[in-house]
């Protein structure tokens, strides 16, 4: 029998699982890793003066949406935690609703709104700003709802006490304080997730690493120098990364104590109400009608051409859902695998966080051509894992796996040691234990792993492309091969259907996950 | 109650491995993978047509706009050792003869084709060409009058455009093709010169044809140049745009046909070949010329929409696609990629 004393148990097997992990994570990328390595010339190298400039404007737009997502997404989130507000949880639906759709797509919707107002907007958006606001809209929502989260978190008696202590200032005051490093945490997922994605660059005119990394693969069919600029980037990015994990990395370490178990339960504040709800307000408004307006002009002024749009979801919803789910269980496992060999290593926990961002920071087409090119190259046998649906949801869940990673090490470090040595005390087995303690404890965190993945996933067009199998692809692949030249009012059919079904589809995983019971 | 949401979720997952699995069955002896650069709202019928006609199953693989993914290209050949497409059913024959030279694609010549002209094709049959788009002027009527419609590429440098022409990003699809073709025209001098000379005057680079095509038809800008199933688009929807075939009297019309390329090492070589013929015929030409984006027939003598503008009343420019292929590889590292860092 196996005790539980396992789990505070410090050793080498940590740090063998954890490599393995990260191993298993990096596996897809290493065979253009290997290309890039191989194809290394000291003379030609890469970092010359335009990539470098390319780099400078990704870092501006990373920080800036870093930091407007951090000082818009924390408050609301807080206050819309601490506070009834009345049609919270439609609105906090709405809020998460640009986590599912690609950002190009908002990216259009914004292009062709200030096409209407005329070229002085178009100015206006062209360049640092338009990429700035199509990514805040999703760096906000990834704030606001980890600073949600954490701070219904709270425990009733810690709320109430400061409460006593001086009123609403000091409970907003102290819930911002206690939000604040894994907001700042989301806020840098959110930063990283931008060096990414050219796609709003290349609409709105700003040279970016990640356009000049498409130009390798797309204009070049470079893959060797694609890798090599891969490399630059997550160097950079673990550079910055490695500080935010030391200061991160304790606070993952919070462990739940016996008397913060009766959560904390929003209360009815005029003022603090109301800021909540005309803020929510606001966000919905300039993140997602503004946009979504620009989208559904063409629909307004021609036929909308919703029912050939409708026989497309019909024939790729399935997949949409089991490249979503698939994804989120593959890295919800992962990262929860990750923070039981993590423990409570503070040391290891600070590596595994840089590691995570700098995997983050990775374009999706370099693990994806990475398993295209294994695939090819291995036996046929393996294509039920190399060639199907199930890799696409491996792909996707090594992908956003450093998501679930950071959600996996907070909750397991949050569990008590103490019931680790009450349950070796009285001679449970370790199964056991994980199967009836620790497990129902992390559950909730692992459903939002699971969730928040599924919900990313979904809007990488990019690694689906490159790895469905003929005739299996998702609604956003379909859509985004339609778009180019198809009449507007059919593009925006099924853009607004699209928007329509990840509103719907997060309204489904919001029962599905019981949220109510959390608002 | 908790621990409800997880069960169900392993439980949904276990039923999607199931069905990943079960997907493997990528090509079996009755169906045919077909991955495609050409849009899917024209691909798509075709193909179905195919299925109708022949009764074989035809997966089809669109592609996306390369300026926000990356594409089915890069897919192609990193398949390479083991490929699950049997046809590349590419809308230009750049990228067919990118195929060639990574060493892709396998020669097929089809007897269907020996009606095409000759010059549309690869002379070993890695590609070949059928039913064409052509690069061309598209201007607002409301800000364009009619007597003052551009006549050629050089009228983007006229400073009565200045600040109102546009074009897509040169590194990526068709645009891309266009840059070449005017360094293989123009000369080295002179084709840069063009560019230069538009940044100059203004010009601007936006990130596709589809969006030359918006931002034209809205008005933002005077004149772009764009492929003519865009333009055509822009005239089925009723939006004040001309569409000019440039240099009439100079170095001709860039025309960009379609091209069919059999993959090598296929799974299924021999249906490949089929959909091949099949593309190959006059009835697709036909198909595809009736269709919204009016690709014109590279034959002479098919059943057209009246008006429909035919290969034979332009002047086509003199190319050779194979040597652009290999000039845009030049141009993508060098010159074309430093002109759009410094004025994207």
């Amino acid at each position: 029998m196996i005790s539980c004393l396992l789990l505070e148990r410090p050793g080498r097997w940590r740090i063998f699982g954890v490599a393995g992990l990260l191993s298993i994570a990096m596996l897809p990328s290493m065979p253009l890793l290997w290309r890039a390595a191989t194809s290394f010339d000291a003379g030609t190298f890469v970092i010359g003066e335009a990539f470098s400039s390319a780099l400078f404007n990704s870092a501006v737009v990373a920080f800036t949406v870093m930091f407007i997502a951090l000082v818009v997404g924390l408050p609301i989130g807080v206050l819309a935690a601490l506070y009834h507000v009345p049609g919270k949880k439609p609105v906090l639906v709405l809020v998460a609703l640009p986590l599912l759709v690609p950002s190009f797509l908002w990216a259009i919707g914004w292009s062709a709104l200030a096409a209407r107002w005329g070229r002085t907007a178009s100015e206006v958006l062209s360049g640092f700003a338009g990429c700035i606001i199509v990514f805040s809209a999703t760096g906000i929502p990834l704030v606001l709802l980890t600073a949600f989260i954490v701070t219904i978190g709270l425990s009733a008696s810690q709320v109430e006490a400061a409460r006593l202590a001086g009123g609403e200032r000091v409970v907003f005051r102290q819930a911002l304080r206690h939000a604040a490093q894994p907001a700042l945490l989301a806020a840098s997922l959110a930063g990283v997730l931008t060096l990414s994605d050219p796609g709003p660059g290349l609409i709105f005119g700003l040279r970016s690493a990640a356009s000049d990394i498409l130009t390798s693969f797309s204009a070049l069919y470079d893959f060797g120098q694609a890798g090599q600029q891969c490399v630059i980037l997550a160097g950079v990015v673990l550079l910055v990364a490695t500080p935010l994990a030391y200061f991160a990395a304790p606070w993952l370490a919070t462990q739940v104590m016996p008397r913060q178990l009766l959560a904390e339960i929003p209360v009815r504040h005029r003022g603090s109400s109301f800021a909540a709800i005309v803020a929510l307000l606001i966000l919905v408004a300039f993140g997602i009608l503004l946009p979504v307006t620009g989208i559904s002009l063409p629909v307004i002024e021609a036929d909308a051409e919703f029912e050939r749009s409708l026989s497309e979801v019909g024939r790729t919803w399935a997949n949409t859902l089991i490249y979503a789910l698939g994804a989120g269980a593959m890295a919800a496992l992962l990262g929860f695998l990750l923070a039981f060999f993590v423990g409570r290593t503070t040391r290891l926990r600070t590596v595994c966080l840089g590691i995570c961002i700098a995997l983050f920071s990775l374009p999706p087409a370099l693990p994806a051509l990475g398993l295209v090119q294994l695939a090819g190259e291995a036996e046929a046998w393996m294509d039920p894992l190399l060639r199907s649906r199930l890799t696409v949801c491996l792909a996707l869940g090594l992908r956003f796996f450093p998501v679930a990673a950071v959600l996996g090490l907070q909750a397991w470090a949050a569990t008590s040691s103490s019931w680790n040595w009450a349950g070796a005390i009285h001679g449970v087995p370790l199964t056991k234990y994980l199967r009836k303690v620790v497990l129902p404890f992390v559950s909730p965190t692992l459903a939002l792993a699971v969730f928040l993945v599924g919900l990313l996933a979904t809007a990488d067009v990019s690694t689906v492309l490159l790895l469905h199998p003929p005739g299996q692809e998702s609604f956003p692949l379909a859509i985004f091969t339609v778009m180019a030249n198809a009449p507007e009012s059919l593009a925006a059919s099924l853009c607004l259907l699209y928007v329509a079904a990840a509103g719907g589809l997060l309204i489904l995983v919001a029962r599905f996950l019981n949220i109510q019971e959390s608002l | 109650m908790r621990t409800k949401a997880p069960i169900s979720g392993a439980l949904l997952f276990a039923l999607a491995i199931v069905m990943s699995c079960r997907s493997s069955e990528t090509s079996d002896r009755g169906s045919v993978v077909i991955y495609t650069s050409v849009d899917a709202v024209f691909a798509r019928p075709v193909a179905e047509r195919f299925e109708q006609d022949t009764g074989i199953r035809v997966q089809l693989v669109p592609d996306t706009e390369e300026t926000k993914s990356t594409g089915l290209l890069n897919r192609l050949i990193a398949e390479k050792k083991r490929p699950q497409a049997d046809v590349f059913w590419s809308g230009d024959p750049v990228r067919a003869a990118i195929l060639k030279l990574q060493g892709v694609s396998a020669p097929y010549k089809s007897p269907v084709a020996e009606s095409l002209p000759v010059r549309f094709s690869d002379p070993e049959g890695h590609w070949t060409g059928f039913s064409a788009r052509a690069r061309v002027l598209i201007y607002n009527r409301d800000l364009v009058p009619e007597a003052q419609k551009p006549k050629s590429v050089m009228d983007l440098l006229d400073p009565r455009f200045r600040d109102q022409a546009c074009i897509a990003n040169p590194l990526f699809g068709t645009t891309s093709m266009h840059a070449a073709a005017l360094f293989a025209v123009l000369g080295e001098e002179k084709a840069k010169a063009f560019f230069e000379g538009f940044a100059g005057n203004g010009g601007r680079i936006l990130s596709s044809n589809g969006e030359v095509r918006r931002r034209v038809a809205n008005g933002e800008f005077a004149l772009g140049i764009t492929d003519t199933d865009d333009a055509n688009v822009a005239r089925i929807e009723g939006k004040p745009v001309g569409m000019v075939f440039p240099d009439a009297g100079g170095m001709g019309t860039l025309v960009i046909p379609n091209c069919a390329v059999l993959i090598k090492g296929g799974p299924n070589p021999e249906l490949g070949r089929r959909f091949i013929d099949y593309l190959l015929r006059p009835e697709t030409e036909e198909t595809l010329a009736r269709s919204a984006a009016a690709q014109m027939p590279l034959r002479s003598g098919l059943s057209v929409p009246e008006g429909m503008v035919s290969i034979q009343d332009f002047n086509p420019m003199k190319v050779n696609y194979i040597k652009l292929a290999q000039i845009l590889e030049r141009l993508s590292r060098g010159f074309l990629k430093d002109w759009v860092n410094q004025n994207l």
